[in-house]
């Protein structure tokens, strides 16, 4: 996957992809859109994977759950790098399940030693499974717990060296969760082993008030925020030049968009480039 | 301190349930922090999400049972819907597959009955728009096979074929309601039923209305019958049935992809 900036490939642009082929480094798709048998949503990104490279982003695996893996979905993931072969595979240092009910949402672990070996055991296997590495990304939190101990930072850490998974930093989430939680994302980014970055993920997010207090949420439906550009070059900084993706998944705007604001991150990554160089 | 399990099943509950102050979310009241907003806030977060994906992904799946009842209505159906079955699968397509029964739960001795009937015809659409794919039909294959052999042969429909039957014209209902940009037209419920083929083409989805005997016919082929035998059925069905016709058109149209000899 080549150190610059790639996009969200969602259903409203994929026609305009195939017949514009924009400049755009590399796209990111979300791997249960792509469980179906076929049809023509299957046959498009198959198109599209002859011209691009591909990172398959999953979001239903909950990888942090107390039931047992789902080997059905994890089957179909198996089956769908096969067909488009994607230079990355991601999913979520969080849980959605249990008791074989789902929130289809990321939700957060306790960073303690216990959650720390259980989730880390079922990532080697599901990258045994996959006979391939899993980057694994960090979520947006609301609340945390109070017997973790660990910060989320360490515990990151913590999962790639004892699952040997690869991290995609979302740099994005780590300022909602600091700014949520009262954390400083400097200290995040300083304890994140730069060698195990295999991507990054930019988005906007959205500011509301709760309890008369400010609350960010992490809605995929905005631009990227000024202060996220500002920690994104420090996170360049620190990783170098990684793989960027420019998320956008509510109130999808024009893909002109989200190509100026990938031509903003190449700018930054260039930048990088030349520093490391 | 509770294990990482029964600290996910409290979490779940009070998300999934609505109830952060029920019991499971006054253990969790002790178990988490969170900034100035909250841990009600916090979790509301979650919980709201949780809501609107399971809402959002059945509002893709049945725009036009949207359409018909607006979203007020949709929305209430669909939570009740959910606490009924909540999500199974970390893959959100599957949530649809029960919601033409609520509908007729919900909805199947009054009035507004034909609404599981066109959730049923949605659903069967998002079936068809994801099934295997298949290659055309090698029609020299068709042409070797003897007259002696019809009693064993037996034909195989294209994957995403889907047949829908109804008391309703579903597919008047759900023509009308696919163009958003107009109103709708007047549909008179009582003009009779409809049978309707669904397939995949390169176009998108077929929706064709089928004559009875055509409909009996790939009922029959769908059920592995034998050729003879299905076409009997369809003449059983319609007396106007020409079973070199009906071949001859759900060949051309890709419905009928294969053929196999029954040992």
């Amino acid at each position: 996957m080549p150190a610059a900036a790639g996009i969200g490939l969602r259903s409203a642009h994929v026609a305009e992809v195939l017949q514009t082929r924009p400049r755009v480094a590399w796209l990111e798709v979300h791997s249960e859109n792509y469980f179906a048998a076929g049809g023509a949503h299957i046959a498009q990104l198959e198109r599209i994977a002859e011209f691009y490279p591909l990172s398959l982003h999953g979001v239903g695996l909950s990888l942090g759950s107390t039931d047992p893996l789902d080997l059905r979905h994890l089957e179909q993931l198996r089956h769908a790098l096969r067909r488009f072969e994607p230079a990355l595979v991601s999913e979520h240092l969080a849980w959605s399940s249990v008791g074989g009910h789902h929130a289809n949402d990321l939700l957060p672990l306790p960073y303690t030693e216990e959650a720390l070996r259980h989730v880390s055991r079922r990532i080697a296997a599901v990258q045994d499974a996959l006979g391939r590495q899993l980057a694994i990304e960090n979520v947006s939190s609301y609340v945390e717990f109070s017997s973790s101990r660990l910060r989320e930072w360490e515990f990151l850490a913590g999962v790639a060296a004892e699952s040997g998974c690869g991290l995609l930093i979302d740099v994005n989430n780590i300022y909602v969760s600091a700014r949520n939680l009262g954390f400083d994302p400097e200290v995040y980014l300083a304890a994140i082993p730069p060698a195990a970055v295999r991507e990054l993920h930019l988005a906007g997010h959205t500011r509301v008030q709760a309890n008369g207090r400010e609350l960010l949420i992490d809605t995929h439906g905005a631009p990227v925020a000024e202060a996220v550009w500002g920690l994104y070059v420090r996170a360049l900084a620190r990783f170098g030049a990684r793989p960027t993706l420019i998320e956008w998944d509510t109130d999808v705007p024009p893909l002109a968009t989200l190509l100026a604001e990938a031509a903003h991150a190449d700018a930054l990554l260039g930048a990088a480039h030349a520093q490391f160089a | 301190m509770p294990s990482l399990r029964e600290l996910q099943s409290d979490f779940l509950a009070a998300i999934l349930g609505g109830d952060a102050a029920g019991p499971a979310g006054a253990r969790l009241e002790c178990e988490l922090v969170a900034g100035g907003y909250g841990i009600a806030g916090g979790l509301a977060v979650y919980a709201n999400n949780a809501e609107h994906h399971f809402i959002d992904s059945l509002r893709k799946s049945f725009p036009v049972v949207h359409r018909l009842v607006g979203e007020a209505y949709f929305a209430r159906c669909a939570r009740e819907f959910r606490r009924d079955q909540p999500s199974r699968s970390g893959d959100l397509h599957h949530l649809g597959a029960g919601f033409p029964a609520y509908w007729q739960r919900r909805h199947g001795d009054d009035h507004y009955r034909y609404l599981a009937a066109v959730a049923r015809l949605e659903w069967l659409h998002e079936e068809a728009l994801t099934a295997a794919d298949h290659p055309a039909f090698d029609l020299a294959k068709l042409a070797r096979v003897p007259p002696t052999a019809y009693d064993t042969l037996r034909f195989r429909l294209h994957p995403s074929l889907r047949l829908f039957e109804s008391e309703f014209p579903t597919l008047a209902i759900w023509e009308a309601n696919r163009r958003t940009e107009q109103e709708p037209e007047f549909i008179d419920l009582s003009a009779g039923g409809e049978r309707v083929l669904l397939v995949r083409t390169t176009n998108g989805i077929a929706m064709h209305r089928l004559a009875v005997g055509e409909f009996a016919f790939l009922q029959q082929i769908e059920q592995a019958r034998g050729f003879t035998d299905s076409i009997a059925a369809a003449e059983q069905a319609d007396v106007e049935f020409d079973a070199t016709v009906a071949l001859e058109k759900f060949v051309r149209e890709q419905v009928i992809v294969d053929l196999w000899e029954h040992p």
